[in-house]
């Protein structure tokens, strides 16, 4: 094992930084309390807990491609989900809500959310159109910073996660 | 006035309707497209006053539909309305002739400090 | 140090040939997903493969999934190269178990730093 130091790092003009190098969860918790106060309403709080996030989950998403690549991806249950929708939608919801509403409203949420991380994150980057379904799999461990709160007392993960694996030790 | 508001989200269309209201611009006539392709469209067949524009959209994107119209030769005043308020998103609105990016999540007063003095 | 290189342009082919040629790979190409498995199991595994996304036939997805069932293939690093409309994809590819990415167009830097990083330089060109 080689003590030597090539200085081949130093040379190598990219460093490719993890998420916790980048941003931390107050930062996440906060843009992720503006984006609420302002679509869900004024007096709403995301109390930063942890609960359980119950067994049937939805996931919405936006893809981040620049220095840093990732995700920024909302979970929690399905019918919290549906709660966040009527309170987005305010005197427009409908009495029953669609798939379709679901989908718009959570994909917004996680746009607007993804949208404020991606701004606080190094460009120049791309956002992609959200999507809402299965979370997409956290691919490094150690590209994660991940944010639990309760909404009305109900379970959310906001969770920025980066698509590169990690880099092999060498 | 005629107002065009342009997002891919039904619900962000609806959120910027109600604030529009709430800021007190409640005067005026709304048309709504889905996407850039159909604000394009639109512009032409309903001549707004002001077109309030998402930035990411599928069919064509917020900026795709400014650099359009900009090179047909309109110039319908333009504001984006985005999740994506850095800087340089800023410049790039600026250099495709916007003549302003409100960035989401916005309130009310954000809308009055920008939309005052172009709305009555 | 072995390559391959996944171009349906045979121009792109060149070019990054030429470039891995030059940090001192040992190069094989193919011009879509189906070739570039075609020379995988004919025996030449490499250490890198670079793949063109959208291509006939099979395309860089499907072929990064392909080689990613087969644990005959686990030590290949794969890097996509895609173009700049392309980046909604680039999430996908990861998540199908592409390694890394590069935009097209790169600069041979642009592609050594990433090698570098990954370890993938052969030992003559880092020190």
């Amino acid at each position: 094992m080689s003590t030597v130091d090539t200085g081949e790092r130093r040379r190598s003009g990219e460093h490719r930084p993890v998420i916790t190098e980048l941003i931390d969860e107050t930062t996440v918790q906060s843009i992720a309390e503006d984006a609420w106060t302002a679509l869900v309403g004024e007096d709403e709080i995301l109390v930063p807990i942890p609960g359980e996030l119950p067994g049937d989950v939805v996931s919405s998403w936006v893809d981040v491609v620049g220095p840093w690549t990732g995700t920024v991806v909302l979970t929690t249950g399905r019918e919290t989900a549906a709660g966040l929708t009527r309170a987005l939608l305010g005197e427009h919801a409908p009495d029953e809500l669609e798939d379709e509403d679901i989908v718009d409203a959570f994909g917004e949420i996680a746009n607007v959310v993804g949208g404020n991380v991606k701004a606080a994150l190094p460009g120049p980057s791309a956002l992609s159109l959200p999507d809402v379904g299965a979370a997409p799999a956290v691919r490094n461990p150690a590209d994660l910073c991940r944010v639990d709160v309760l909404w009305r007392g109900e379970p959310l993960s906001i969770s920025v996660q980066g698509a590169l694996p990690a880099l092999p030790v060498h | 006035m005629k107002i065009l508001v342009a997002d891919d989200s039904r619900v962000m269309r609806q959120i910027v309707i109600r604030t529009l209201r709430q800021a007190g611009y409640d005067d005026h006539d709304i048309v709504e497209a889905e996407d850039g392709a159909d604000a394009l469209a639109k512009v032409s067949s309903e001549k707004p006053d002001l077109v309030l524009s998402d930035w990411n959209m599928p069919n064509m994107t917020g900026i795709e539909c400014l650099q359009a119209l900009r090179a047909s030769g309109s110039a319908v005043p333009f504001g984006f309305v985005t999740s994506e308020g850095s800087p340089e998103m800023r410049d790039k609105a600026a250099t495709a002739g916007a003549l302003f990016l409100i960035a989401k999540p916005f309130t009310e007063d954000t809308f009055k400090e920008h939309l005052d003095g172009m709305l009555a | 140090m072995r390559a391959l290189v996944i171009d349906d342009s045979r121009a792109m082919r060149r070019i990054v040939s030429g470039t891995l040629e030059n940090l001192g790979f040992e190069v094989n190409q193919a011009g879509d997903g189906r070739e570039g498995l075609d020379v995988l199991e004919g025996g030449y595994v490499p250490d890198l493969v670079t793949v063109d996304w959208n291509m006939p036939v099979m395309d860089g997805l499907q072929f990064v999934s392909a080689v990613r069932s087969n644990p005959a293939y686990r030590s290949m690093t794969i890097m996509m190269v895609t173009s700049e409309s392309e980046h909604t994809q680039i999430v996908r590819a990861l998540a199908a178990g592409a390694h890394e990415y590069v935009i097209k167009p790169f600069t041979a830097d642009a592609l050594r730093d990433k090698l570098a990083l990954l370890g993938l330089l052969p030992q003559e060109v880092a020190l």
